[in-house]
C-alpha cells in the first residue's frame, strides 16, 4: 500500500468477543494506558486513521475516543490531535480496579451460589493466585 | 453545508409500487448504509440521485448541487458504481482504464496504481475472464480512482467472498479517511453494514423507516423476553413501539423500542419478568421486516 502506515496495535477488535466494537476500543486502549505501553503525551492515531486500522467505522471510534476522553484518559487539542493525558495512567488503572471489583463481586456470587462460605472463598481466590499462568 | 446528500419528498410512481414520499440525509464524511428488503425502492432511490428515472415529486440535492438543473456538475463530483455496470468490451483491465480516465481530470494515477495492488488487478487481465469479485473490483477501482466527493454504491459486496468484502471495505474506510468524501451504500450484509457504516437508513414498502447513527439506532432496540399470568393474553392492540415476534403459551418475545413508551406500557399490562437484550443490525432487520409482513401479532 502507498498509505504510510504508523506501527499502530491494539488487540484485535471482534463482533465474537464481548462487548460493542466501540466499548472494546475503549478497554483496549484503557489496557495500553495502564500497562505504560502509551505513555502521557503520546499521540494517538486520529479517528479516521485508527477507523481505517481496525477496519470499524468511524463513528465506532470517535465515540470511544469520546468515552476517553470524558473518563480522563486522553484529550483533544484542536488541530493537533489526540493525546494521552498526565493523569491517563492513574485513570486507566482506577477504572481497571473498578472493572476488578465487579468481576470478583461476581465470582464471590457464583461461589456463594454453589454454597461456599468465605474462608473457602479466600482460599479459592488465594489458589487462583498461585497460578501465575493466569494472570 | 454538512450533508452530501438530501431527498426530501421524493415520489415515484410505478404501477403496483410507489417510492416515497422518501426523506434522507446523508452527512458529509460519512459512510451510509442504506438498507431494506427486496423490492423496498433502494435502488429506484439510487438511482434516482444519479440522474436514471424522473421522479414525480421531491427534491435531490447532492453537495448542495440540484439533480436536474446541475446535473453536469454533479456527475463529475459524484460516483455511481452499479452491479450492472460491464466493461468487457475494454478488452484488457489496463485499455480499460486508460479509456475511463480520460473523463475526469481528477484521475489520481498513484490511487489507481495502489487500488490495482489492493485488489489483486493488473493491467493484462482480460476482463471477460475476470471472476465476478474481481469485476465488481475494477468497477470500484474505476470510481474511486477519480477521487469523487460523493461515491454511491449499489449493492458492490453482493456474491464477493468474506476476503474480497473486506479488501472493499478497507478502501472505503480510506476513501473517507479525510473527512471530506462520502460513501453511499446500499447492502443487504448487514453485520458488514453494522460494522463499516456511520450512518445508516432503512427503507420498506418505499419508504424511510429509520434513519441514524448507526450505533444509535441499534442501541435504541431491544429484544424483550416476558412472560403472562397463566391463560392472560396481551391486551391487544400492542402499542407502537412494541412488535410481538413469537409466543408460546404465557412466554413472549418482542421488539422494544426504547424511546417509545413500550416498556412502560407491558409493565402496566401485565407483562412479568421482562429482560431485555441488545441487538444485532440483522436483528433488527428481521424483526422489522416482519413487522410489515404481518407476522406478528
Amino acid at each position: 500500500m502507498t498509505h504510510e502506515r504508523q506501527s499502530w496495535l491494539i488487540g484485535p477488535i471482534s463482533a465474537a468477543a464481548g462487548g460493542t466494537l466501540y466499548q472494546q476500543i475503549v478497554d483496549r486502549l484503557k489496557r495500553e494506558v495502564s500497562e505504560g505501553r502509551l505513555k502521557p503525551g503520546a499521540a494517538l492515531p486520529s479517528f479516521r486513521h485508527l477507523a481505517e486500522e481496525l477496519l470499524v467505522s468511524v463513528i465506532t471510534v470517535k465515540r470511544a475516543y469520546e468515552e476517553l476522553e470524558r473518563e480522563g484518559i486522553i484529550f483533544r487539542r484542536q488541530g493537533l490531535g489526540t493525546f494521552v493525558a498526565e493523569q491517563g495512567h492513574d485513570r486507566s488503572c482506577e477504572a481497571k480496579v473498578a472493572a476488578a471489583k465487579d468481576l470478583l463481586r461476581e465470582g464471590f456470587r457464583e461461589a456463594a451460589e454453589a454454597g461456599l462460605k468465605p474462608a473457602e472463598m479466600f482460599d479459592l481466590a488465594r489458589e487462583i493466585l498461585k497460578e501465575k499462568k493466569a494472570l | 453545508m454538512n450533508n452530501a446528500i438530501e431527498i426530501r419528498g421524493l415520489v415515484k410512481a410505478y404501477p403496483g409500487f410507489q417510492l416515497g414520499p422518501l426523506d434522507l440525509t446523508v452527512p458529509r464524511g460519512a459512510i451510509y448504509g442504506l438498507i431494506g428488503p427486496n423490492g423496498a425502492g433502494k435502488t429506484t432511490a439510487i438511482d434516482m440521485i444519479f440522474g436514471m428515472g424522473s421522479n414525480d415529486a421531491g427534491q435531490i440535492r447532492v453537495l448542495g448541487l440540484d439533480h436536474r438543473s446541475d446535473e453536469v456538475l454533479l456527475k463529475r463530483r459524484a460516483a455511481y458504481v452499479s452491479p450492472d455496470l460491464s466493461f468487457q468490451v475494454w478488452g484488457k483491465v489496463g485499455k480499460t482504464i486508460r479509456f475511463v480516465r480520460g473523463f475526469y481530470p481528477g484521475w489520481d494515477d498513484a490511487y489507481c496504481g495502489a487500488l490495482m495492488k489492493a485488489f489483486h488487478l493488473s493491467d493484462s487481465d482480460r476482463v471477460a475472464t475476470l471472476s465476478f469479485g474481481a469485476r465488481t473490483k475494477l468497477s470500484l477501482l474505476l470510481a474511486l480512482a477519480r477521487r469523487p466527493e460523493v461515491l454511491i454504491l449499489d449493492e458492490p459486496t453482493t456474491g464477493l467472498d468474506a476476503v474480497s468484502r473486506q479488501q472493499v471495505f478497507s478502501e472505503l474506510l480510506k476513501a473517507v479517511e479525510d473527512g471530506e468524501r462520502t460513501v453511499l451504500i446500499s447492502s443487504h450484509g448487514l453485520s458488514d453494514i453494522e460494522r463499516f457504516a456511520d450512518h445508516v437508513g432503512m427503507i420498506r414498502s418505499g419508504k424511510l423507516l429509520l434513519e441514524g447513527r448507526t450505533d444509535e439506532v441499534v442501541d435504541r432496540y431491544r429484544l424483550a423476553e416476558f412472560f403472562t399470568a397463566d391463560g392472560a393474553t396481551l391486551q391487544s392492540p400492542e402499542p407502537e413501539g412494541l412488535i410481538i415476534l413469537k409466543w408460546n403459551e404465557n412466554r413472549w418475545h418482542a421488539l422494544l423500542d426504547r424511546n417509545s413508551g413500550a416498556l412502560n406500557w407491558l409493565e402496566t399490562n401485565g407483562a412479568q419478568q421482562i429482560s431485555l437484550t441488545r441487538v444485532t443490525l440483522e436483528e433488527l432487520f428481521v424483526a422489522l421486516a416482519k413487522e410489515e409482513e404481518g407476522e406478528g401479532a
